[in-house]
């Protein structure tokens, strides 16, 4: 239940992250917010994917536009052990990729700004970073700056290219995993579903295991709702089981009701006789009415249940009128 | 079946109460002297209609499928009342639904999809009234509820009969 409660945060929060992208590119406030989400308390394990992405995403704004700003950003989150990653983490990356954007179009200031920041900053990271995606930082600032061109688009390509290149050189692979799959499941805050080793991990991809996920649990369900699938494996088999059942309900059904034609008048419908009889005993005096209709629609469907010899509705509701006929007599 | 006090305003209660109130009406309308197949097989057909009937809009239109079987009800009794406008109408209003969901169906197999179980979808999809108009997701869903409505009202005619 865990991803599925992640991932309604993620959606709300991701939409109110769009909203404010498109409100305001201002270079006053970049810095601070970059700061102040960064200094934000959060998760509960540094372990955790999202705690990583607090890194991977500063890291790709950095490499991708002003090594100093970025690496500015990258000072104080292996600081904080502590991210809420799941509850920041998509205004985080608005609020980034903004900043990339931003950084852009006013690169000097911005630079300007953080000079004097980076000498101590990249001392800081080397020493306290226990992350691996840090070291090969400088490797690949030199490679992403030339790719530094246009806004939005291309940066979201790149970003992603440059997160995986970092993924490659990264040697805990489950974290590898985990990157991978968060660094996707930035790309849609909305989706936000862990990736497995192993898997592929493009958006489409992940929607799809989201549906099949779901689609799987149905099918659990209505396993159990429909008697004797519990035991057969393969979807097809399964749902070929469903169709069978749902035949035999909807014919069972119009039989019951023809019989309520044929029998109709001699019933006295009293509710207070009917909901007692919950528990499958039948009303008095109409057995011999009721025997004989009720032989051809049990031959009529038990006919469908060639494969199965399972004991099944009907011959449950035999019983009890057996019963009462043992009765009687 | 497990012999439990019925919670008043669950779906038991009040299908029952629907479908008896129906089968009285039905009694009361049409006293049955002789018991002749002609007879007996309108009776039938109302009964049925009335079984369909209770139970789908017992279901509060909630689920699609009952969305589905009502409106299919309430066209059969306006193609009985014979107005030919109101049926063109309909059936144009209903083709253009099925059409825009077929289209939407298609469009979303084609995106890639993975759809594991194709024949069976379709078989499931004639048997679920309504069911054309979904994906595999919300189709399951619909059965479950359905099969769970249908075993509900399979019950309650074995004991009313």
């Amino acid at each position: 239940m865990e991803p599925k409660a992640r991932t309604t945060e993620t959606r709300s929060n991701g939409t109110t992250s769009d909203g404010d992208e498109a409100v305001a590119l201002e270079s006053l406030q970049f810095t601070d917010e970059i700061h102040r989400l960064i200094s934000a308390p959060s998760t509960d394990n540094a372990s955790s994917f999202t705690a990583l992405l607090e890194l991977p995403a500063p890291q790709a704004v950095e490499l991708l536009h002003s090594p100093e700003s970025a690496k500015l950003i990258a000072a104080p989150a292996p600081n904080v052990e502590d991210i809420k990653g799941s509850f920041h983490f998509p205004s985080n990356t608005g609020l980034i990729e903004r900043a990339a954007r931003f950084s852009v179009f006013a690169g000097d200031s911005n630079n300007n700004n953080n000079k004097t920041g980076s000498a101590e900053t990249t001392s800081n990271n080397s020493s306290q970073n226990p992350q691996k995606e840090v070291k090969s930082e400088p490797a690949e600032t030199e490679s992403c700056q030339p790719l530094v061109s246009d806004p939005t688009v291309e940066k979201r390509s790149i970003k992603r290219k440059d997160r995986e290149k970092k993924v490659k050189g990264s040697t805990k692979k489950s974290k590898t995993a985990a990157n991978e799959s968060s660094e996707d499941a930035e790309k849609l805050p909305y989706v936000h579903v862990r990736a497995r080793r192993g898997q592929a991990t493009d958006s489409h991809s992940l929607a799809e295991r989201a549906r099949r996920e779901k689609i799987n649990a149905r099918m659990k369900l209505l396993q159990e709702l429909v008697p004797g699938c519990n035991k057969i494996s393969g979807t097809a088999l399964v749902l070929d089981e469903i169709i069978n059942h749902v035949q035999s309900l909807q014919r069972q059904v119009e039989f019951l009701s023809m019989r309520l034609a044929a029998v109709n008048p001699r019933i006295d419908f009293n509710l207070d006789s009917i909901f007692t009889a919950e528990s499958g005993s039948l009303m008095d005096g109409n057995f011999p009415s009721m025997v004989m209709p009720l032989m051809w629609p049990e031959v009529q469907v038990n006919g469908n249940r060639q494969q199965y010899q399972q004991q099944w509705h009907f011959d449950a509701i035999q019983q009890p009128i057996w019963q009462h006929c043992t009765r009687i007599k | 079946m497990s012999p439990h006090h019925l919670n008043p305003s669950s779906l038991k209660s009040r299908f029952t109460t629907r479908f008896l109130r129906a089968l009285t009406n039905i009694n009361a309308q049409n006293p049955i002297s002789s018991s002749s197949p002609r007879e007996i097989l309108q009776r039938y057909r109302r009964i049925k209609v009335a079984a369909d009937k209770s139970m789908a809009y017992s279901v509060r239109s909630r689920r699609t499928w009952s969305r589905a079987m009502r409106w299919k009800l309430r066209s059969r009794s306006w193609r009985q009342a014979s107005s030919v406008r109101r049926l063109k109408i309909t059936t144009t209003c209903h083709q253009a639904i099925m059409k825009k969901t077929a289209h939407e169906r298609e469009s979303k197999t084609t995106t890639g999809e993975e759809v594991g179980f194709g024949v069976q979808t379709d078989g499931l999809r004639e048997l679920v009234p309504g069911g054309e108009a979904m994906d595999i997701c919300n189709l399951l869903d619909e059965t479950a509820h359905y099969i769970k409505c249908l075993t509900t009202q399979v019950q309650r005619e074995q004991i009313a009969s």
